[in-house]
């Protein structure tokens, strides 16, 4: 096995341990404690939480913001699809012409979102405010993985680029932003919760 | 400050009992998309108070202290010390332009808790001592005198008395009355102190709603005040305290149940949070005097004159009794019963903005002009309505949008649930006479 892909075994390895650290965190915490009696039921809540009220009709910093909301959703499945895709290459499996035309062109959308979110962060007085460097890092490092994991797709000589900045990501995952990825669930989780024992959710 | 109390301060950010603080603090991409949900950003256009920097100040701080990145490398993540800077920061966002709705933490993109994490903010500047000098004035009356505006038993009952004397008048019985200190009734009423203070004729109207369905219930002299002002200080200890004291008023009277008078926060701080301070479950039914209304209504109890009020009437939805407190549809239910005219202010329900009196602002008179400013958002609503009268069941809102009537020129008139019902009642002795014979009277 040629040396950067050790580096993203290890790195994964390093990556899954911190990051196993934060889930056991959430979990052995526990959900919240309340003794005032329930109004609701917390699963259609949850539910709600993880669907209805993330949809764009009913989530104002999606309904207001639709053009970065796009922008966001596409973002996010360029990365799903780039982890996916590297699995895949990893593996030695094949990549025909037509589906590799179609994956390129969108995650070279996605890398064009990723880099429109950057300029927007460096660019909004609002956003400038709220950031610090491990916004515009975790932001560079995504769009840098999706965009040498498309060059690796046509030139062979990226392969060792996208694995390097692979493993980058995977060790940068646990500690900073980017860990919203396991944070996230755990928040619409008790986000259903409160609004669903309270029996404002679902609406 | 004593550094025992930073360090305290810095404590209550270690996560523990539960995963809610944890994940909170870790959860935030500082997208920023949830300033429009905000009325003090959406009113002044000032960048530093979207919600997201008011979360990111408390969970700053967390990370520097309590997380390895914020250790090592604080410059990388955004991690702040709490000093100076970061104090008077946390006191001017977390006090004086958050009013605790939480309309930010329904509309988060990711569902970040910012409310729970400002609130959990002010719980450190309680330890450190820095609740702004009239809120904590307002909790410390009710601390000492049993209610936050330290209005003295004699004074009290002289209005209770001048009430009943209204009671009589309004309903043609001289037998009506507006019970105090009764023992064993099935109902024990709370009051906000402003009623007694500022406005007892909200009394009186929800006396004549008792009297016309034929309720057996109560008012107290030694606790009747439905507010708790330390739920907005972050001093859960004081909190607790007062708590008690209206646990503790249902148990000498012997009342049955507990109906909260029309008070948002008074009604969260204890239906909500009061288990939780005093760490035990309600031997008793609490239920809020919209929740009593609508079901007075709905069981026949009274009936209401749907000619009466002509005027065009919207709803101001309190952000603690609607989208903290699950009490959205009884109000509803209650106007459409009577009110031929009803429109709903547009967003409305769980996603109403707050008035801009929450959170504690109409007692911190030092941030007055900000309160009037987000109070903008709300006057534009109204306005946009074209109605001439609005109600809403909580009485810290009608204290605010009285103001914002005067301040925006809206020529509206601004009503309690109890004031409204009250003015349509339809008042027959014989019935009531027959109610009160099959009521459970004690």
């Amino acid at each position: 096995m040629p040396w950067y892909e050790w580096m993203v075994v290890l790195a994964l390895g390093i990556s899954l341990c911190v990051s196993l650290v934060h889930f056991v965190r959430i979990v052995n915490a526990g959900i919240p404690r309340d003794l005032a009696p329930a109004a609701g039921e917390v699963s259609p809540a949850v539910r709600y939480s993880f669907t209805g009220a993330m949809s764009p009709t009913k989530k104002e910093s999606a309904y207001l913001h639709l053009p970065t909301y796009a922008t966001g959703i596409i973002f996010h499945l360029g990365t799903f699809l780039s982890f996916f895709l590297f699995v895949w290459i990893w593996i030695g499996l094949p990549l025909p012409g037509i589906p590799l035309v179609l994956v390129t062109g969108f995650l070279t959308l996605s890398v064009a979102c990723g880099l429109s979110m950057l300029g927007k962060r460096i660019l909004e007085r609002k956003l400038r405010l709220l950031s610090n460097p491990d916004d515009y890092l975790s932001n560079m490092l995504v769009d840098l993985f999706q965009a040498t994991l498309v060059l690796s797709l046509w030139i062979s000589a990226m392969k060792p680029f996208c694995f390097l900045t692979m493993a980058l990501l995977l060790l940068y995952f646990p500690v900073g932003k980017l860990k919203h990825a396991l944070y996230f669930f755990a928040a619409r989780y008790q986000l259903g919760w409160f609004f669903g024992r309270r029996g404002v959710w679902p609406p | 400050m004593t550094n025992d109390q930073l360090q305290h301060a810095i404590d209550l950010l270690r996560p523990s009992g539960d995963s809610r603080l944890l994940t909170h603090l870790n959860s935030c991409v500082h997208c920023g998309l949830c300033a429009e949900s905000c009325l003090f950003y959406l009113a002044t256009g000032d960048e530093r108070l979207t919600p997201a920097r008011k979360a990111d100040l408390v969970s700053s701080i967390y990370r520097r202290y309590h997380s390895v990145t914020g250790k090592l490398l604080p410059w990388l993540v955004g991690a702040r010390e709490l000093n100076s800077e970061s104090i008077d920061e946390m006191v001017e966002l977390l006090f004086g332009s958050c009013t605790l709705c939480g309309r930010c933490t329904m509309h988060c993109s990711i569902g970040v808790d910012v409310t729970f994490l400002v609130q959990t903010g002010r719980k450190m500047l309680s330890e450190m001592g820095l609740v702004p000098a009239t809120l904590q004035a307002t909790v410390q009356a009710a601390v000492e005198t049993g209610n936050n505006m330290a209005i003295p038993v004699e004074d009290y009952r002289d209005t209770l008395q001048w009430m009943e004397e209204e009671l009589t008048d309004e309903v043609g019985d001289p037998e009506a009355r507006i019970p105090l200190d009764k023992p064993g009734r099935k109902i024990l009423y709370t009051l906000n102190p402003r009623e007694p203070k500022f406005f007892p004729l909200s009394i009186s109207a929800m006396a004549k709603i008792f009297y016309a369905a034929g309720e057996s219930w109560t008012l107290s002299t030694r606790m009747y005040d439905v507010t708790n002002y330390a739920y907005f200080s972050g001093n859960d200890g004081e909190a607790a305290l007062i708590a008690d004291r209206l646990w503790s008023e249902m148990k000498n009277l012997q009342a049955e149940q507990l109906v909260l008078a029309e008070c948002g926060h008074g009604t969260r701080a204890f239906r909500w949070e009061s288990p939780n301070y005093l760490e035990r479950s309600f031997p008793f039914p609490v239920m809020s005097s919209v929740e009593y209304i609508a079901g007075c209504i709905r069981e026949g109890r009274i009936r209401l004159d749907p000619e009466k009020i002509r005027e065009r009437v919207t709803l101001h939805d309190p952000c603690n009794l609607v989208r903290n407190g699950g009490v959205v549809r009884e109000q509803r239910y209650i106007l459409q019963s009577f009110v031929p005219d009803f429109v709903e202010m547009t967003p409305s329900g769980i996603d109403n903005h707050c008035c801009g009196g929450g959170g504690g602002m109409l007692s911190m008179s030092e941030y007055n002009e900000w309160r009037m400013k987000a109070g903008s958002v709300k006057a534009e609503q109204i306005r946009r309505t074209g109605a001439s009268i609005v109600v809403t069941p909580c009485h810290n809102c009608v204290d605010q949008l009285i103001q914002i009537n005067a301040f925006y020129k809206l020529g509206v008139r601004i009503l309690t649930m109890a004031e409204i019902v009250a003015d349509a009642l339809i008042i027959e002795h014989e019935t009531r006479i027959a109610k009160q014979s099959r009521a459970p009277l004690k």
